[in-house]
Protein backbone atom coordinates (compact mmCIF):
# COMPACT_ATOMS: atom_id res chain seq x y z
CA UNK A 1 0.00 0.00 0.00
CA UNK A 2 2.94 2.33 0.76
CA UNK A 3 4.07 2.06 -2.82
CA UNK A 4 0.74 3.54 -3.94
CA UNK A 5 0.37 6.22 -1.26
CA UNK A 6 4.01 7.39 -1.49
CA UNK A 7 3.82 7.68 -5.27
CA UNK A 8 0.21 8.72 -5.75
CA UNK A 9 1.29 11.75 -7.84
CA UNK A 10 3.14 9.52 -10.29
CA UNK A 11 0.31 7.04 -10.70
CA UNK A 12 -2.28 9.83 -11.03
CA UNK A 13 -0.14 11.61 -13.66
CA UNK A 14 0.23 8.34 -15.58
CA UNK A 15 -3.50 7.65 -15.40
CA UNK A 16 -4.24 11.13 -16.76
CA UNK A 17 -1.78 10.73 -19.64
CA UNK A 18 -3.22 7.33 -20.60
CA UNK A 19 -6.79 8.67 -20.32
CA UNK A 20 -6.05 11.57 -22.67
CA UNK A 21 -4.14 9.31 -25.06
CA UNK A 22 -6.89 6.68 -25.37
CA UNK A 23 -9.62 9.36 -25.45
CA UNK A 24 -8.04 11.12 -28.41
CA UNK A 25 -7.11 7.87 -30.15
CA UNK A 26 -10.70 6.62 -29.70
CA UNK A 27 -12.03 9.71 -31.50
CA UNK A 28 -9.56 9.21 -34.35
CA UNK A 29 -10.44 5.51 -34.54
CA UNK A 30 -14.21 6.01 -34.62
CA UNK A 31 -14.16 8.84 -37.16
CA UNK A 32 -11.68 7.15 -39.50
CA UNK A 33 -13.20 3.71 -38.88
CA UNK A 34 -16.64 4.98 -39.90
CA UNK A 35 -15.31 6.60 -43.07
CA UNK A 36 -13.41 3.46 -44.02
CA UNK A 37 -16.41 1.25 -43.28
CA UNK A 38 -18.44 3.49 -45.62
CA UNK A 39 -15.81 2.92 -48.32
CA UNK A 40 -15.87 -0.82 -47.66
CA UNK A 41 -19.64 -1.08 -48.30
CA UNK A 42 -19.80 1.40 -51.15
CA UNK A 43 -21.22 0.55 -54.57
CA UNK A 44 -18.01 1.51 -56.31
CA UNK A 45 -15.38 -1.17 -56.65
CA UNK A 46 -12.31 1.14 -56.54
CA UNK A 47 -13.60 2.74 -53.33
CA UNK A 48 -14.10 -0.72 -51.81
CA UNK A 49 -10.50 -1.61 -52.73
CA UNK A 50 -9.18 1.56 -51.11
CA UNK A 51 -11.06 0.68 -47.93
CA UNK A 52 -9.77 -2.88 -48.10
CA UNK A 53 -6.18 -1.75 -48.55
CA UNK A 54 -6.52 0.60 -45.57
CA UNK A 55 -7.90 -2.12 -43.31
CA UNK A 56 -5.34 -4.73 -44.34
CA UNK A 57 -2.47 -2.26 -43.93
CA UNK A 58 -3.29 -0.98 -40.47
CA UNK A 59 -4.53 -4.34 -39.18
CA UNK A 60 -1.41 -6.17 -40.30
CA UNK A 61 1.34 -3.73 -39.36
CA UNK A 62 2.29 -4.22 -35.69
CA UNK A 63 1.48 -1.22 -33.50
CA UNK A 64 5.12 -0.93 -32.46
CA UNK A 65 6.15 -0.60 -36.11
CA UNK A 66 3.44 2.04 -36.70
CA UNK A 67 4.86 3.99 -33.75
CA UNK A 68 8.33 3.86 -35.28
CA UNK A 69 6.92 5.14 -38.57
CA UNK A 70 4.86 7.95 -37.04
CA UNK A 71 7.52 9.26 -34.66
CA UNK A 72 11.22 8.76 -35.57
CA UNK A 73 10.23 7.89 -39.14
CA UNK A 74 8.25 11.06 -39.84
CA UNK A 75 10.74 13.22 -37.91
CA UNK A 76 13.59 11.89 -40.03
CA UNK A 77 11.43 12.65 -43.05
CA UNK A 78 11.39 16.30 -41.94
CA UNK A 79 7.95 16.38 -40.27
CA UNK A 80 8.12 18.20 -36.92
CA UNK A 81 5.71 15.86 -35.14
CA UNK A 82 5.65 15.62 -31.34
CA UNK A 83 5.34 12.50 -29.22
CA UNK A 84 1.67 13.11 -28.35
CA UNK A 85 0.51 13.53 -31.92
CA UNK A 86 2.56 10.56 -33.08
CA UNK A 87 1.17 8.32 -30.34
CA UNK A 88 -2.44 9.36 -30.94
CA UNK A 89 -2.15 8.92 -34.70
CA UNK A 90 -0.51 5.49 -34.48
CA UNK A 91 -2.92 4.11 -31.88
CA UNK A 92 -5.90 5.72 -33.64
CA UNK A 93 -5.00 4.41 -37.11
CA UNK A 94 -4.29 0.94 -35.78
CA UNK A 95 -7.62 0.77 -33.92
CA UNK A 96 -9.60 2.37 -36.77
CA UNK A 97 -8.99 -0.70 -38.96
CA UNK A 98 -10.72 -2.87 -36.38
CA UNK A 99 -13.56 -0.37 -35.95
CA UNK A 100 -14.06 -0.36 -39.72
CA UNK A 101 -14.28 -4.16 -39.85
CA UNK A 102 -16.78 -4.32 -37.00
CA UNK A 103 -18.93 -1.60 -38.56
CA UNK A 104 -18.86 -3.38 -41.88
CA UNK A 105 -20.28 -6.48 -40.23
CA UNK A 106 -22.89 -4.24 -38.59
CA UNK A 107 -23.84 -2.81 -41.99
CA UNK A 108 -24.18 -6.32 -43.36
CA UNK A 109 -26.62 -7.08 -40.55
CA UNK A 110 -28.97 -4.26 -41.62
CA UNK A 111 -31.50 -5.78 -43.97
CA UNK A 112 -31.22 -4.89 -47.64
CA UNK A 113 -34.88 -3.82 -47.57
CA UNK A 114 -34.00 -0.80 -45.42
CA UNK A 115 -31.59 0.48 -48.04
CA UNK A 116 -34.00 -0.17 -50.87
CA UNK A 117 -36.82 1.55 -49.03
CA UNK A 118 -34.56 4.57 -48.40
CA UNK A 119 -33.53 4.75 -52.05
CA UNK A 120 -37.12 4.47 -53.28
CA UNK A 121 -38.11 7.30 -50.95
CA UNK A 122 -35.62 9.50 -52.79
CA UNK A 123 -32.61 9.46 -50.45
CA UNK A 124 -29.21 9.42 -52.17
CA UNK A 125 -26.62 6.69 -51.58
CA UNK A 126 -24.69 8.73 -49.00
CA UNK A 127 -27.84 9.86 -47.20
CA UNK A 128 -29.13 6.30 -47.00
CA UNK A 129 -25.84 5.22 -45.47
CA UNK A 130 -25.59 8.16 -43.08
CA UNK A 131 -29.22 8.42 -41.95
CA UNK A 132 -30.55 4.88 -42.23
CA UNK A 133 -27.91 2.15 -42.44
CA UNK A 134 -25.00 3.37 -40.25
CA UNK A 135 -27.15 4.38 -37.24
CA UNK A 136 -28.59 0.87 -37.18
CA UNK A 137 -25.17 -0.67 -37.81
CA UNK A 138 -23.71 1.22 -34.84
CA UNK A 139 -26.49 -0.03 -32.60
CA UNK A 140 -25.82 -3.63 -33.68
CA UNK A 141 -22.10 -3.52 -32.91
CA UNK A 142 -21.97 -1.71 -29.56
CA UNK A 143 -20.72 -4.89 -27.87
CA UNK A 144 -17.78 -5.54 -30.25
CA UNK A 145 -16.90 -1.81 -30.23
CA UNK A 146 -16.57 -2.11 -26.44
CA UNK A 147 -14.13 -5.00 -26.86
CA UNK A 148 -12.07 -2.98 -29.33
CA UNK A 149 -11.98 -0.03 -26.92
CA UNK A 150 -10.75 -2.24 -24.09
CA UNK A 151 -8.09 -3.74 -26.36
CA UNK A 152 -7.05 -0.20 -27.33
CA UNK A 153 -6.69 0.87 -23.70
CA UNK A 154 -4.35 -2.04 -23.11
CA UNK A 155 -2.50 -1.46 -26.39
CA UNK A 156 -1.83 2.12 -25.27
CA UNK A 157 0.87 0.76 -22.93
CA UNK A 158 2.99 0.11 -26.03
CA UNK A 159 3.06 3.86 -26.75
CA UNK A 160 4.77 4.58 -23.42
CA UNK A 161 7.13 1.62 -23.66
CA UNK A 162 8.26 2.48 -27.20
CA UNK A 163 10.57 5.26 -28.38
CA UNK A 164 7.57 7.62 -28.28
CA UNK A 165 8.06 7.38 -24.49
CA UNK A 166 4.93 9.13 -23.21
CA UNK A 167 4.75 9.09 -19.40
CA UNK A 168 1.71 6.82 -19.23
CA UNK A 169 0.56 4.42 -16.49
CA UNK A 170 3.05 1.69 -17.33
CA UNK A 171 5.94 4.18 -17.63
CA UNK A 172 5.15 5.75 -14.26
CA UNK A 173 4.94 2.29 -12.69
CA UNK A 174 8.38 1.51 -14.09
CA UNK A 175 9.74 4.81 -12.75
CA UNK A 176 8.32 3.94 -9.32
CA UNK A 177 9.78 0.44 -9.63
CA UNK A 178 13.23 1.72 -10.50
CA UNK A 179 13.16 4.05 -7.47
CA UNK A 180 11.69 1.60 -4.94
CA UNK A 181 12.52 -1.85 -6.38
CA UNK A 182 9.03 -2.89 -5.24
CA UNK A 183 8.32 -4.65 -8.52
CA UNK A 184 5.22 -6.58 -7.54
CA UNK A 185 3.46 -3.65 -5.93
CA UNK A 186 4.41 -1.11 -8.60
CA UNK A 187 2.97 -3.24 -11.38
CA UNK A 188 0.00 -4.34 -9.30
CA UNK A 189 -1.07 -0.70 -8.96
CA UNK A 190 -0.44 -0.14 -12.66
CA UNK A 191 -2.82 -3.03 -13.35
CA UNK A 192 -5.38 -1.42 -11.04
CA UNK A 193 -5.08 1.87 -12.97
CA UNK A 194 -5.67 0.06 -16.27
CA UNK A 195 -8.62 -1.77 -14.70
CA UNK A 196 -10.11 1.58 -13.68
CA UNK A 197 -10.08 2.62 -17.33
CA UNK A 198 -11.22 -0.68 -18.83
CA UNK A 199 -14.02 -1.16 -16.30
CA UNK A 200 -15.19 2.41 -16.92
CA UNK A 201 -15.24 1.66 -20.63
CA UNK A 202 -17.10 -1.59 -19.99
CA UNK A 203 -19.73 0.21 -17.89
CA UNK A 204 -20.12 2.94 -20.53
CA UNK A 205 -20.64 0.43 -23.31
CA UNK A 206 -23.05 -1.62 -21.14
CA UNK A 207 -25.07 1.55 -20.65
CA UNK A 208 -25.07 2.30 -24.38
CA UNK A 209 -26.06 -1.27 -25.13
CA UNK A 210 -28.95 -1.23 -22.66
CA UNK A 211 -30.20 1.96 -24.21
CA UNK A 212 -29.60 1.59 -27.91
CA UNK A 213 -28.80 -1.99 -28.84
CA UNK A 214 -31.03 -3.69 -31.37
CA UNK A 215 -31.78 -7.29 -30.57
CA UNK A 216 -32.86 -9.42 -33.47
CA UNK B 1 -13.40 -12.47 -51.02
CA UNK B 2 -11.89 -12.58 -54.48
CA UNK B 3 -10.74 -8.98 -54.45
CA UNK B 4 -8.67 -9.38 -51.28
CA UNK B 5 -6.18 -11.69 -52.91
CA UNK B 6 -3.81 -9.15 -54.44
CA UNK B 7 -3.45 -7.48 -51.06
CA UNK B 8 -2.62 -10.74 -49.30
CA UNK B 9 -0.12 -11.55 -52.02
CA UNK B 10 1.46 -8.13 -51.68
CA UNK B 11 1.94 -8.63 -47.95
CA UNK B 12 3.40 -12.10 -48.51
CA UNK B 13 5.94 -10.54 -50.86
CA UNK B 14 6.90 -7.94 -48.28
CA UNK B 15 7.20 -10.67 -45.66
CA UNK B 16 9.38 -12.77 -47.92
CA UNK B 17 11.66 -9.81 -48.58
CA UNK B 18 12.00 -9.04 -44.89
CA UNK B 19 12.70 -12.67 -43.99
CA UNK B 20 15.20 -12.91 -46.81
CA UNK B 21 17.05 -9.87 -45.50
CA UNK B 22 17.15 -11.27 -41.98
CA UNK B 23 18.35 -14.68 -43.05
CA UNK B 24 21.86 -13.56 -43.89
CA UNK B 25 22.77 -12.59 -40.37
CA UNK B 26 23.50 -15.99 -38.89
CA UNK B 27 26.51 -16.89 -40.99
CA UNK B 28 29.29 -16.06 -38.60
CA UNK B 29 27.51 -17.42 -35.57
CA UNK B 30 26.60 -15.49 -32.44
CA UNK B 31 28.07 -15.71 -29.00
CA UNK B 32 31.08 -13.92 -27.72
CA UNK B 33 33.49 -15.59 -30.13
CA UNK B 34 36.66 -13.97 -31.38
CA UNK B 35 38.10 -13.54 -27.93
CA UNK B 36 41.11 -15.71 -28.67
CA UNK B 37 42.96 -17.08 -25.69
CA UNK B 38 40.63 -15.57 -23.10
CA UNK B 39 37.64 -17.59 -24.31
CA UNK B 40 39.31 -21.00 -24.42
CA UNK B 41 39.34 -22.87 -21.12
CA UNK B 42 42.89 -22.96 -19.80
CA UNK B 43 44.51 -26.30 -19.15
CA UNK B 44 44.84 -25.92 -15.41
CA UNK B 45 42.16 -23.98 -13.56
CA UNK B 46 41.42 -24.05 -9.90
CA UNK B 47 38.46 -26.29 -9.02
CA UNK B 48 36.15 -24.66 -6.49
CA UNK B 49 34.01 -26.48 -3.89
CA UNK B 50 30.68 -27.54 -5.39
CA UNK B 51 28.73 -25.57 -2.79
CA UNK B 52 30.12 -22.21 -3.92
CA UNK B 53 28.77 -20.16 -6.82
CA UNK B 54 32.09 -20.75 -8.60
CA UNK B 55 31.71 -24.52 -8.17
CA UNK B 56 28.15 -24.42 -9.49
CA UNK B 57 29.24 -22.44 -12.51
CA UNK B 58 32.05 -24.94 -13.16
CA UNK B 59 29.53 -27.81 -12.92
CA UNK B 60 27.36 -26.07 -15.55
CA UNK B 61 30.50 -25.46 -17.67
CA UNK B 62 29.27 -21.97 -18.48
CA UNK B 63 28.77 -18.61 -16.80
CA UNK B 64 25.78 -16.49 -17.82
CA UNK B 65 26.67 -12.80 -17.87
CA UNK B 66 24.16 -10.00 -18.40
CA UNK B 67 25.61 -7.27 -20.60
CA UNK B 68 24.45 -4.35 -22.73
CA UNK B 69 23.91 -5.07 -26.42
CA UNK B 70 23.67 -1.44 -27.49
CA UNK B 71 26.26 0.52 -25.51
CA UNK B 72 29.46 0.80 -27.48
CA UNK B 73 32.21 0.62 -26.44
CA UNK B 74 31.22 -1.32 -23.29
CA UNK B 75 28.84 -3.94 -24.58
CA UNK B 76 27.46 -4.05 -28.09
CA UNK B 77 26.56 -6.41 -30.88
CA UNK B 78 29.03 -5.99 -33.70
CA UNK B 79 26.80 -5.50 -36.75
CA UNK B 80 29.29 -7.24 -39.06
CA UNK B 81 30.15 -10.36 -37.07
CA UNK B 82 27.10 -10.45 -34.77
CA UNK B 83 29.49 -11.10 -31.86
CA UNK B 84 29.00 -9.29 -28.55
CA UNK B 85 32.02 -7.08 -27.91
CA UNK B 86 33.30 -4.36 -25.63
CA UNK B 87 35.11 -3.45 -22.44
CA UNK B 88 32.57 -5.25 -20.21
CA UNK B 89 32.71 -8.31 -22.44
CA UNK B 90 36.52 -8.52 -22.24
CA UNK B 91 36.33 -8.47 -18.45
CA UNK B 92 33.56 -11.09 -18.53
CA UNK B 93 35.77 -13.34 -20.65
CA UNK B 94 38.58 -12.95 -18.12
CA UNK B 95 36.20 -14.07 -15.34
CA UNK B 96 35.09 -17.08 -17.40
CA UNK B 97 38.69 -18.00 -18.25
CA UNK B 98 39.59 -17.97 -14.56
CA UNK B 99 36.84 -20.56 -13.96
CA UNK B 100 37.70 -22.54 -17.08
CA UNK B 101 34.14 -22.20 -18.41
CA UNK B 102 32.50 -20.71 -21.47
CA UNK B 103 30.95 -17.23 -21.11
CA UNK B 104 27.34 -16.91 -22.29
CA UNK B 105 26.35 -13.28 -22.80
CA UNK B 106 22.69 -12.29 -22.55
CA UNK B 107 21.18 -8.83 -22.96
CA UNK B 108 20.42 -7.06 -19.68
CA UNK B 109 18.93 -3.57 -20.09
CA UNK B 110 19.11 -1.08 -17.21
CA UNK B 111 15.54 -1.78 -16.17
CA UNK B 112 15.79 -5.57 -15.91
CA UNK B 113 19.36 -6.32 -14.85
CA UNK B 114 18.66 -6.25 -11.09
CA UNK B 115 15.63 -8.59 -11.38
CA UNK B 116 17.83 -10.83 -13.59
CA UNK B 117 20.35 -11.13 -10.74
CA UNK B 118 17.69 -11.67 -8.10
CA UNK B 119 15.85 -14.42 -10.00
CA UNK B 120 19.04 -16.18 -11.12
CA UNK B 121 18.63 -15.55 -14.86
CA UNK B 122 22.27 -14.43 -14.87
CA UNK B 123 25.23 -15.29 -12.64
CA UNK B 124 26.86 -11.91 -13.09
CA UNK B 125 25.97 -8.53 -14.55
CA UNK B 126 28.60 -6.40 -16.28
CA UNK B 127 26.51 -3.71 -17.91
CA UNK B 128 27.86 -0.22 -17.19
CA UNK B 129 26.13 -0.42 -13.79
CA UNK B 130 26.90 2.35 -11.32
CA UNK B 131 27.47 1.32 -7.72
CA UNK B 132 25.02 3.10 -5.40
CA UNK B 133 23.58 2.42 -1.94
CA UNK B 134 20.01 1.75 -3.16
CA UNK B 135 21.23 -0.95 -5.51
CA UNK B 136 23.60 -2.33 -2.86
CA UNK B 137 20.48 -3.06 -0.78
CA UNK B 138 19.27 -5.40 -3.51
CA UNK B 139 22.39 -6.98 -5.00
CA UNK B 140 26.08 -7.56 -4.30
CA UNK B 141 28.75 -5.45 -6.03
CA UNK B 142 32.40 -6.02 -6.93
CA UNK B 143 34.96 -3.26 -6.40
CA UNK B 144 34.68 -0.60 -9.11
CA UNK B 145 36.21 -1.81 -12.35
CA UNK B 146 35.79 1.51 -14.14
CA UNK B 147 35.06 5.12 -13.17
CA UNK B 148 32.84 7.00 -15.59
CA UNK B 149 31.68 10.62 -15.37
CA UNK B 150 28.24 12.06 -15.92
CA UNK B 151 28.16 14.44 -18.90
CA UNK B 152 25.73 15.98 -21.38
CA UNK B 153 25.61 15.31 -25.12
CA UNK B 154 24.15 17.73 -27.65
CA UNK B 155 24.15 18.39 -31.38
CA UNK B 156 27.21 20.44 -32.35
CA UNK B 157 26.42 24.10 -31.73
CA UNK B 158 23.37 23.19 -29.61
CA UNK B 159 24.04 26.09 -27.25
CA UNK B 160 23.99 24.12 -23.99
CA UNK B 161 26.94 25.10 -21.80
CA UNK B 162 26.09 23.43 -18.52
CA UNK B 163 23.47 21.58 -16.54
CA UNK B 164 21.55 24.82 -15.82
CA UNK B 165 20.83 25.22 -19.54
CA UNK B 166 18.78 22.03 -19.51
CA UNK B 167 15.80 23.85 -17.95
CA UNK B 168 12.80 23.62 -20.29
CA UNK B 169 14.70 21.39 -22.71
CA UNK B 170 13.86 17.80 -23.61
CA UNK B 171 16.57 15.52 -22.22
CA UNK B 172 16.79 11.79 -22.89
CA UNK B 173 18.10 9.19 -20.50
CA UNK B 174 17.40 5.56 -19.74
CA UNK B 175 14.66 4.41 -17.40
CA UNK B 176 16.17 2.70 -14.37
CA UNK B 177 19.58 4.39 -14.74
CA UNK B 178 21.04 6.68 -12.05
CA UNK B 179 20.53 9.73 -14.31
CA UNK B 180 16.79 9.56 -13.77
CA UNK B 181 17.46 10.77 -10.19
CA UNK B 182 20.51 12.90 -11.01
CA UNK B 183 18.63 14.92 -13.62
CA UNK B 184 15.57 15.35 -11.41
CA UNK B 185 17.89 16.85 -8.77
CA UNK B 186 20.32 18.89 -10.87
CA UNK B 187 17.93 19.95 -13.66
CA UNK B 188 14.47 19.89 -12.08
CA UNK B 189 13.00 22.01 -14.90
CA UNK B 190 14.22 19.75 -17.70
CA UNK B 191 11.63 17.68 -19.52
CA UNK B 192 12.78 14.06 -19.19
CA UNK B 193 12.25 11.52 -21.94
CA UNK B 194 12.76 8.08 -20.41
CA UNK B 195 13.39 5.22 -22.82
CA UNK B 196 14.63 1.64 -22.52
CA UNK B 197 17.96 1.75 -24.28
CA UNK B 198 20.71 4.24 -25.10
CA UNK B 199 20.25 3.51 -28.79
CA UNK B 200 16.75 5.01 -28.45
CA UNK B 201 18.32 8.14 -26.90
CA UNK B 202 20.74 8.34 -29.83
CA UNK B 203 17.85 8.00 -32.30
CA UNK B 204 15.91 10.68 -30.41
CA UNK B 205 18.71 13.27 -30.47
CA UNK B 206 19.44 12.47 -34.12
CA UNK B 207 15.81 12.99 -35.18
CA UNK B 208 15.56 16.07 -32.98
CA UNK B 209 12.80 14.90 -30.65
CA UNK B 210 15.14 15.62 -27.71
CA UNK B 211 17.80 18.33 -27.43
CA UNK B 212 20.24 16.58 -25.12
CA UNK B 213 21.20 13.18 -23.77
CA UNK B 214 22.74 12.82 -20.34
CA UNK B 215 24.52 9.75 -19.07
CA UNK B 216 28.05 8.38 -18.53
CA UNK B 217 30.76 10.01 -20.67
CA UNK B 218 31.88 6.65 -22.06
CA UNK B 219 28.41 5.83 -23.33
CA UNK B 220 28.16 9.31 -24.87
CA UNK B 221 31.59 8.80 -26.44
CA UNK B 222 30.17 5.65 -28.02
CA UNK B 223 27.42 7.79 -29.58
CA UNK B 224 29.95 10.30 -30.92
CA UNK B 225 31.91 7.41 -32.47
CA UNK B 226 28.70 6.54 -34.37
CA UNK B 227 27.70 10.12 -35.22
CA UNK B 228 30.27 12.90 -35.24
CA UNK B 229 27.66 15.66 -35.55
CA UNK B 230 27.24 15.26 -31.79
CA UNK B 231 29.49 16.71 -29.08
CA UNK B 232 30.00 16.56 -25.32
CA UNK B 233 29.12 19.72 -23.39
CA UNK B 234 32.39 21.00 -21.89
CA UNK B 235 32.66 21.79 -18.24
CA UNK B 236 32.04 20.22 -14.93
CA UNK B 237 30.77 16.66 -14.72
CA UNK B 238 27.36 16.03 -13.16
CA UNK B 239 28.45 12.94 -11.28
CA UNK B 240 31.16 10.32 -10.91
CA UNK B 241 29.93 6.86 -11.72
CA UNK B 242 31.92 3.88 -10.45
CA UNK B 243 30.93 0.79 -12.43
CA UNK B 244 30.68 -2.47 -10.52
CA UNK B 245 29.86 -6.05 -11.43
CA UNK B 246 26.57 -7.21 -9.89
CA UNK B 247 25.66 -10.60 -8.43
CA UNK B 248 23.32 -12.11 -5.84
CA UNK B 249 23.42 -10.22 -2.55
CA UNK B 250 25.31 -11.87 0.29
CA UNK B 251 27.48 -14.17 -1.86
CA UNK B 252 30.78 -13.32 -0.13
CA UNK B 253 32.89 -16.05 -1.74
CA UNK B 254 31.81 -15.00 -5.22
CA UNK B 255 32.62 -11.37 -4.43
CA UNK B 256 36.12 -12.25 -3.19
CA UNK B 257 36.66 -14.38 -6.25
CA UNK B 258 35.53 -11.59 -8.60
CA UNK B 259 37.63 -8.96 -6.82
CA UNK B 260 40.62 -11.33 -7.14
CA UNK B 261 40.03 -11.63 -10.88
CA UNK B 262 39.72 -7.84 -11.10
CA UNK B 263 43.01 -7.24 -9.21
CA UNK B 264 44.83 -9.60 -11.50
CA UNK B 265 43.14 -8.02 -14.56
CA UNK B 266 44.35 -4.60 -13.49
CA UNK B 267 47.91 -5.51 -12.44
CA UNK B 268 48.60 -7.75 -15.45
CA UNK B 269 48.06 -4.85 -17.84
CA UNK B 270 44.95 -6.45 -19.36
CA UNK B 271 42.82 -3.56 -18.06
CA UNK B 272 45.05 -0.96 -19.73
CA UNK B 273 44.99 -2.92 -22.98
CA UNK B 274 41.20 -3.12 -22.93
CA UNK B 275 40.98 0.61 -22.13
CA UNK B 276 43.19 1.54 -25.06
CA UNK B 277 41.29 -0.81 -27.39
CA UNK B 278 37.78 0.38 -26.53
CA UNK B 279 38.21 3.99 -25.37
CA UNK B 280 41.73 5.42 -25.54
CA UNK B 281 42.06 5.17 -29.31
CA UNK B 282 38.88 7.23 -29.80
CA UNK B 283 39.24 9.85 -27.07
CA UNK B 284 43.02 10.15 -27.08
CA UNK B 285 42.81 10.29 -23.29
CA UNK B 286 44.57 8.10 -20.76
CA UNK B 287 43.13 6.61 -17.60
CA UNK B 288 44.51 4.49 -14.77
CA UNK B 289 42.61 1.47 -13.43
CA UNK B 290 40.42 2.47 -10.48
CA UNK B 291 41.96 2.03 -7.04
CA UNK B 292 38.75 2.68 -5.08
CA UNK B 293 37.11 -0.14 -3.18
CA UNK B 294 33.41 -0.87 -3.00
CA UNK B 295 33.06 0.91 0.33
CA UNK B 296 34.83 4.03 -1.05
CA UNK B 297 32.33 4.07 -3.89
CA UNK B 298 29.35 3.62 -1.57
CA UNK B 299 30.55 6.36 0.78
CA UNK B 300 31.10 8.78 -2.07
CA UNK B 301 27.56 8.13 -3.29
CA UNK B 302 25.92 8.45 0.13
Amino acid sequence: MDVLTDNLDDFAAGLWVTTRLVGAAFLVAVVLGTLVAALRVSESRPLRSVGGLYVETFRNVPLLVLLFITFPGLRRGGVDINAWTAGIIALGLYTSAYVAEVLRSGVAAVSQGQREAGLSLGFGQVAVLRRIVLPQAFRTVIGPLGSITIAMIKNSAIVGASIVALDDILKEARVVNSATFQTTEAFFWAAVCYLLLTLTATAAFRGLEARYAIRR
Amino acid sequence: MRRKRPIVLLWLCVLALVLGACGGDDEEGGGGGGGGAAATPAAEVEQYPASTTMGKIQAKKQITIGVKYDVPPFGFKNPRSNAIEGFDIDFGKAVAAKLGVKPRFVEAISDNRIPFIMDGTVDLVLSTMTINPERAEEIGFTDPYFIAKGRILQKKGGGITGVEDLAGKKVCTVLGSTYEETLKEQAPDAELTLVDTYSECLESIQNGSVEAVSTDDVILTGMIIQDDSLELVKGEELTTEPYGGGFKKGDREFREFLNGVLDEYETSGAWAKAYQKWLGQYTGEKQEPPTETLSDALEAAA
